[in-house]
This record gives C-alpha cells, sequence and structure tokens, in this order.
C-alpha cells in the first residue's frame, strides 16, 4: 500500500515539475509584470525610433498584394527582433513533444479537477501564499542587482502581507492605496542584467523552456525557496506539486490557445519565451542603479545568431 | 457610475488611436454581453458580429506581410491572397472561444508611445479576477483609421513571433508547403 501512495505521490510530482506547461515558466507564470518597469522600457524603444519611410508604405496601401517591401525590413521596431541559439533542436523538440504531453494527460485533468472543487478566490490566495513564500529569491534578487527601491518593496510587500494578509493569503500590500508592486525577478535574470546572455535554449522535461543561465534559478530556488526546506522529501515535493497544480488552474486554456494559434508550436514557445526574457531582463536593468543610465549602449542580453 | 467607467477607461491625454481601441473594446463587448444573443445558437451570430469589428479594427494585410518580410517576395500574388484568409482564419480559430468566453474582464488603456508619424503602441492590461495581463497594441494609420498591425502580450510580440515560425518553416520549405499547413491547421477540428 505504502509503494503504491509513494508512487502515486511521484506521479503527481512528476507531472507538476514546477511550470511544467512548456511555455509558462517562460511566459505566463510571471503574471503581474512590473507595469512601471516595462513602460520604462518602451519609453526607452521609443526615443531610439528613426520614423521609418512612411510614404512607402502608404504607397505598398494602395495595391495590396504587390511586391514592394522594401519598408518591413528596416522597420523601427525591427531590432527588437531576438533569437536563441539552438544546438540541442531535437532533443529540445523531443521534451517539447513530452511535456506537452504531459500537460495534456496529466497536469489539465487534475486542475481541472481541482478547479471545480476548489473556487476561485480560495485559489487566488493559495497563489498569495506561495508568491509570499518567494520573498526571498526576490529580495536577494534585487539587491544582488543593485535595485535598491525594489529590495524596499519587496520587503514592504513581505512584512504587510504576512502581517495584514493572514501570512501572505491576501495581499493588501498591492492595493490602490499601498500599490506595493511584485517585483517579479529571479537569479537568472540577475546574470541576465550583468550580461550573461543565455548560451542555448534547452527544454526540460516538466520544468520547460530555459538555458543554461536558468539552472542559477533552480539552485537558488534550493536556498532561498523556504519550501525546499520541508525535513521530509515528499512534504516538499508535494507542496511544489500543489503549487502548480493551483497555479495551472488559474491558467488553463491560455496553453492552449498559444498552441492552437501556433503555426510550429515549438518554434512560437521557443520564440517567446526568449521575448519575455529579454525585455524582463531590459526592464531590470532599466531599475538598477548601476546600469540605469547605460542601458541604452549596452543592450543586455546579446542576441545570438540565428542558426 | 457610469460617466465614471467611462473617464477612468479613457484617460485624459488619450490620443486618436486610444479612442478607436477603447471604442472597439466595447463595441465587442456589446456583443458578447447582449441578451438577445445568449445560448449556443447565438454563437454564429457573435462570431460574425465580432468578426465584422476585428476587420475594421486589425490591419491583417499589415500584420502578415510583417510577419512575412522578404518572404512576401517568393509568394505569387494568389498565393499572398490565399496566406492572408488562412492566416485570419488561423487566429479566429485559436481565439474565438477565448474571447466568447469573456467574464466581466476589464481594459485599462494607460499609455500612448508614438513608434513614428504614423505608428503608435497603445499600452493597456487586462484586470482578470485573478491577474493583470499587460497587453500592447500597435497601430498604424493608414487613410485617417487607426488599425491594429500587432499586438504584445505579456512581452511577447505576435508579429515577431510567426516572423520567426515563418522562417524557419520557409527556410526549408516552398510557400505551396506552408500554405498546405495552414489549410490543414484551419481544417482540423
Amino acid at each position: 500500500m505504502k509503494t503504491y501512495l509513494s508512487l502515486i505521490i511521484g506521479c503527481i510530482i512528476l507531472s507538476a515539475g514546477n511550470a511544467l506547461s512548456p511555455c509558462w515558466g517562460a511566459v505566463t507564470m510571471q503574471t503581474p509584470a512590473d507595469v512601471s518597469s516595462s513602460r520604462t522600457v518602451l519609453t526607452a524603444d521609443a526615443g531610439q525610433i528613426p520614423s521609418p519611410s512612411s510614404k512607402q508604405q502608404e504607397n505598398a496601401a494602395d495595391d495590396p498584394y504587390g511586391d514592394e517591401n522594401s519598408d518591413y525590413d528596416n522597420d523601427p521596431l525591427e531590432e527588437e527582433s531576438v533569437t536563441i541559439a539552438d544546438p540541442i533542436e531535437p532533443f529540445n523538440r523531443a521534451m517539447h513533444t513530452f511535456n506537452d504531453k504531459m500537460y495534456f494527460w496529466m497536469l489539465k485533468p487534475v486542475a481541472r479537477g481541482y478547479k471545480a472543487a476548489v473556487p476561485e478566490p480560495a485559489r487566488v490566495s493559495v497563489k498569495n501564499f506561495f508568491s509570499n513564500l518567494k520573498f526571498p529569491v526576490r529580495f536577494v534578487s534585487c539587491l544582488l542587482q543593485a535595485d535598491f527601491s525594489g529590495a524596499a518593496t519587496e520587503t514592504g510587500r513581505f512584512t504587510i502581507n504576512t502581517i495584514w494578509g493572514i501570512g501572505g493569503l491576501m495581499d493588501p500590500a498591492a492595493g490602490k492605496e499601498l500599490d506595493l508592486r511584485k517585483q517579479d525577478t529571479d537569479l537568472g535574470q540577475t546574470l541576465g542584467v550583468y550580461g550573461v546572455g543565455h548560451g542555448f535554449y534547452i527544454v526540460w522535461p516538466f520544468f520547460g523552456p530555459s538555458s543554461p543561465r536558468g539552472l542559477v534559478d533552480i539552485a537558488g530556488n534550493q536556498v532561498l525557496y523556504p519550501l525546499s526546506f520541508l525535513n521530509i522529501w515528499y512534504a516538499s515535493l508535494g507542496a511544489k506539486a500543489f503549487e502548480t497544480i493551483n497555479s495551472t488552474s488559474l491558467r488553463i486554456g491560455d496553453y492552449e490557445s498559444l498552441i492552437a494559434a501556433a503555426i510550429d508550436p515549438y518554434v512560437s514557445i521557443r520564440n517567446a519565451y526568449i521575448q519575455y526574457s529579454m525585455k524582463e531582463v531590459k526592464a531590470r536593468r532599466a531599475r538598477s542603479l548601476l546600469f540605469k543610465n547605460a542601458e541604452a549602449d549596452h543592450p543586455a542580453d546579446v542576441p545570438q545568431p540565428e542558426q | 457610475m457610469l460617466l465614471m467607467i467611462f473617464i477612468l477607461s479613457v484617460p485624459a491625454y488619450a490620443g486618436a488611436p486610444t479612442v478607436a481601441l477603447d471604442n472597439t473594446v466595447n463595441r465587442v463587448i456589446d456583443v458578447l454581453r447582449d441578451p438577445k444573443l445568449k445560448g449556443p445558437s447565438a454563437k454564429a451570430i457573435k462570431t460574425e458580429k465580432l468578426r465584422v469589428i476585428y476587420k475594421d479594427m486589425f490591419d491583417e494585410m499589415e500584420f502578415s506581410r510583417r510577419t512575412l518580410t522578404r518572404n512576401w517576395q517568393k509568394f505569387t500574388p494568389a498565393q499572398r491572397k490565399e496566406f492572408v484568409d488562412l492566416f485570419e482564419k488561423v487566429l479566429e480559430k485559436a481565439y474565438l472561444d477565448k474571447i466568447l468566453d469573456y467574464s466581466n474582464e476589464k481594459f485599462v488603456f494607460y499609455k500612448e508611445n508614438v513608434l513614428s508619424d504614423n505608428q503608435v503602441e497603445v499600452q493597456s492590461k487586462v484586470i482578470t479576477s485573478s491577474k493583470e495581463i499587460p497587453m500592447f497594441y500597435r497601430m498604424i494609420l493608414k487613410n485617417d483609421k487607426w488599425k491594429v498591425y500587432d499586438v504584445v502580450v505579456e512581452n511577447v510580440s505576435l508579429v515577431q513571433n510567426y516572423r520567426t515560425q515563418f522562417n524557419e518553416i520557409l527556410a526549408g520549405n516552398t510557400p505551396e508547403q506552408l500554405l498546405e499547413t495552414l489549410r490543414k491547421k484551419v481544417k482540423t477540428h
């Protein structure tokens, strides 16, 4: 009986590795993106943009299916185009398929059942609770990035939400009066802020899209995420599995439409991963005391050449 | 109260593109909330109404060409036309159910960045009961009308995402093969 129990627990854990769904670790897990910081970045972008040959575009509009497209090649937003090296693509594609199946066959059915049983406000509270526990990672990352106001915000949030938010179940700090927004950052981004590139693309089974730089997050979580300290190994993994099921239950449908919209889902997710992570790092750099002014000259995350 | 909501959703500094977008969102919400269009039988009518709004607001030609860039040259005019049509259907299939699922999410437009003489980026966020999703619309002015040509969801630009996919597919395949993939995608379930 005990063997069965541990097997079942093992399965849940397997199905629920942090951000199992192939794209979420990268794209959507960190939902409440820091609005003010991304704003900074985009404003900076707007500043550098040369005005394009808008006349040509109008001409093109006259014959919509026409030939001339020179203006599409030097579009002002083109400079944002990013790629990541993918030398182990066959392995990655296999892992992508594996994660995709795990999502549809295991994680999603479980999350669906859970969603039917537990009302949304409760699930949001659970999400807040786990998010509150991740305070040390965000706090240390902010400090390492020389984003001291971010670190202060995080400390304030942790104190307020732990005391007045009933141990983190609620998020009063993000309310209108206090407006302390979560500093969604991690150690991988911290390396990115200091100019460390991704290296190459790698899709982990269960964990989803990542890169060698992302290894530091896995290591960091061992040290900075309280759930990792639970004495009994299956309690720790069980808690993490529960966290994943809970967060998945709040996002059922997102991954599905991403896949449905993609012509080549593997390439689509890879690109979404790199686009998202580059802009996050850029936003973090814009907040860092060390790089605030240098941001324009040294683009973070030097894009890898297309293979 | 109604007036309040209106004021909140369109900030005072809003320019023409934001106003156009806001109108569109309101038109979409009106269709989705229409009490006369309830039940599964009304889905087709709703879809048709949404399609009209979509065509009015979304510059699919601009969108398609930006995703294909140089590859556009490899397509014959007939193929180009088919590509634009198929692409639209793929998007509709992927996102229609999500839109029809609408349940009181709030749309807040908070910033307008000028990208060039005739391009702006309107920044907004969608607020649901459990999260906020940043959503930026890149718009272009053609014939005195602002139309959306790219949507950036959570920092991911759709145009760029598709461009990477098409570049890779067309590096090893002909336009006809890409069209075939799209046709299959539109047909399945």
